[in-house]
């Protein structure tokens, strides 16, 4: 893998670091699995990429990108909250409306991001090479929201999030208002989610209408690889190691790309990322099962 | 102090599968008044406390406390006056969450929650010194799991945590059916010395006659909905197991007996 690949790799691994701890927040915290992601990243690349062509300052049209995305995630909520559809439904209502809603935001299938001034402009004059400059910056934003998410959940507020997402009576007899957490969870991960296809566009110079399909499965990935490195209870190291999973996944799947002898093409990506978790989602089970066929046999 | 007045609780209204789960209660329960609350299956006992703690609402009837109308409250709103304590170890915590978050959300318990830590040294030095009470060494495990703990274990820290926040209310849902008889006998302990040391108004679910005539100063019987006696000060004390067994027999009997008259009639 040349540098040029191996920086791309990890720019990428950082930006979906992010998409990693927005579907850790609904998969993991709240118990709810949301599909909405695969739309609302493209929804907060789209909001952002227009908004910057239509002259907007990129940090603004960036903000309300990620609020776009977060508004998705409330709609989902509503829509299994109010009227009891189930959540992993009410998400795929979402984000099928979404790719509509994108098309229309972008008035176009893309919008090229290559001449317009982006988050990273200012930095320019500092003097590093854009490659390197890229790969700075996601990996700041990354740390930075992995920061707060980590902060958030170790709050009152948070914790009480994670309660609704483990016991619901529990933390209702506690006071908790269950449903208002449900929203304000479903915004965050749309949010962030939302904040990574905003940073997608601006690094990548292009927003597109199927820039998001299979973002769930990427994000499920980093969370689950990030999950199996580290066994801990510290919520920052969780947190972290979403980026990290986040990252290695990258790694993983472009040198199996870029292996010659494996055969494999770019267009192969997305059969390799559903073996993949499909594999991590099974090991587990796989290995309970072996220790308890060991252990039968030695007692025969 | 609670009161209910009238209160009727029917579940699904007009539908074939209806059930009239509360015909009427009517029930006054003065401030630190510990009253128990037995009935066979189905009599409603459970529907009472979840009625009463807003899990369920009521179809008829009013639900004071202190003289403030809470009928229309929900449960979380309830939660300022009422601590719980459920049956089910698993229901009063968070599997997986540790010991110290759990007591935690507890210490919140009717409190808005905000966006400061949400623990902190302080805390945990209430928590160890609340959980030291239990001699169960639950003290040097703040940072477990809850769901590594016994289903003992879990009903002790639950019953800690319902006490964390000053409430009027303790609401006992068969908190120690599930449990061994030794550990039940500590929970029960446990009880009656947080009972004793907040000044609480108690009401305790519970199948056990024996257990039901040793705590508290009140004894209510539930049957089909309805209050059917209502024991308390000298008259109780003279009562006995068998007693109360004789009587609840006798409620049993009368209800068939009405049945069966209403089958002579439809005939």
């Amino acid at each position: 893998m040349s540098l040029y690949a191996f920086l791309g790799t990890l720019e990428i691994g950082f930006i979906y670091g992010l998409v990693a701890m927005g579907v850790y927040l609904t998969f993991r915290i709240l118990d709810f699995p949301d599909l909405t992601v695969d739309g609302s990243f493209t929804l907060g690349a789209a909001v952002t990429a227009t908004l910057i062509v239509l002259g907007y300052n990129p940090y603004l049209a960036t903000l309300l990108g990620t609020l776009a995305a977060a508004c998705a995630g409330i709609v989902t909520a509503w829509l299994n909250l109010r009227f009891n559809i189930l959540h992993l439904l009410a998400s795929i209502l979402t984000m099928t409306a979404l790719y509509t809603i994108n098309l229309r935001v972008m008035g176009k299938p893309n919008v090229a991001l290559i001449m317009e001034p982006t988050m990273l402009t200012p930095f320019e004059a500092l003097g590093i090479p854009a490659m390197y400059m890229k790969v700075i910056f996601v990996a700041f934003c990354a740390v930075i929201g992995g920061l707060l998410v980590a902060w958030f959940l170790n709050t009152q507020y948070g914790l009480a999030m994670r309660a609704v997402g483990s016991n619901k009576r529990m933390a209702q007899a506690n006071g908790i208002v269950v449903n208002e957490k449900v929203y304000v969870g479903l915004a965050l991960s749309n949010g962030l989610v939302g904040l990574a296809g905003a940073l997608f566009a601006q690094t990548n110079g292009f927003a597109d209408s199927t820039m998001g399909i299979g973002t769930i499965v990427v994000g499920l990935a980093a969370v689950i690889i990030g999950e199996s490195l580290f066994s801990t209870r510290s919520i920052l190291v969780i947190v972290m190691s979403c980026i990290i999973g986040s990252l290695l996944y990258r790694v993983a799947v472009s040198m199996a790309l870029n292996a010659d002898f494996l055969g494999f093409q770019a267009s192969d990506l997305n059969l390799l990322t559903a073996v993949l978790v499909a594999l991590a989602l099974v090991f587990p089970k796989l290995r309970r099962e072996w220790k308890t066929k060991k252990a039968k046999g030695e007692r025969v | 102090m609670i009161r209910c007045e009238n209160l009727h609780v029917t579940f699904n209204h007009g539908l074939p599968t209806e059930k009239l789960a509360l015909r009427g209660v009517d029930l006054s329960i003065p401030s630190g008044e510990f009253v128990t609350v037995i009935g066979s299956n189905g009599a409603g006992k459970s529907t009472l406390l979840n009625t009463i703690a807003g899990d369920i609402e009521s179809t008829r009837g009013k639900i004071l406390f202190s003289d403030r109308d809470v009928t229309k409250l929900p449960a979380t709103g309830r939660t300022k006056d009422i601590a719980r304590v459920f049956q089910d170890p698993l229901a009063g915590t968070c599997g997986n969450l540790t010991v110290e978050e759990n007591m935690a959300l507890a210490y919140g318990r009717g409190k808005r929650s905000n966006l400061s830590f949400a623990l902190n040294d302080n805390l945990r030095k209430i928590f160890k010194e609340q959980l030291s009470r239990l001699n169960l060494g639950l003290e040097d495990r703040l940072g477990a799991e809850m769901g590594l703990l016994s289903g003992g274990q879990r009903q002790s820290v639950s019953l800690l945590m319902s006490a964390l926040q000053p409430s009027s209310i303790l609401l006992l849902d068969e908190h120690t059916a599930a449990l061994d008889p030794k550990t039940a006998a500590l929970i029960m302990d446990i009880s009656s010395q947080i009972i004793e040391e907040k000044q609480l108004t108690v009401m305790m679910v519970t199948h056990s006659m024996r257990q039901a005539l040793d705590h508290g100063s009140r004894t209510i019987m539930l049957h089909e909905g309805k209050i059917i006696f209502d024991l308390s000060g000298d008259n109780r004390a003279d009562y006995d197991v068998k007693d109360l067994l004789q009587l609840f027999a006798q409620a049993r009997n009368d209800g068939e007996e009405l049945d069966d008259d209403k089958l002579l009639l439809g005939e």
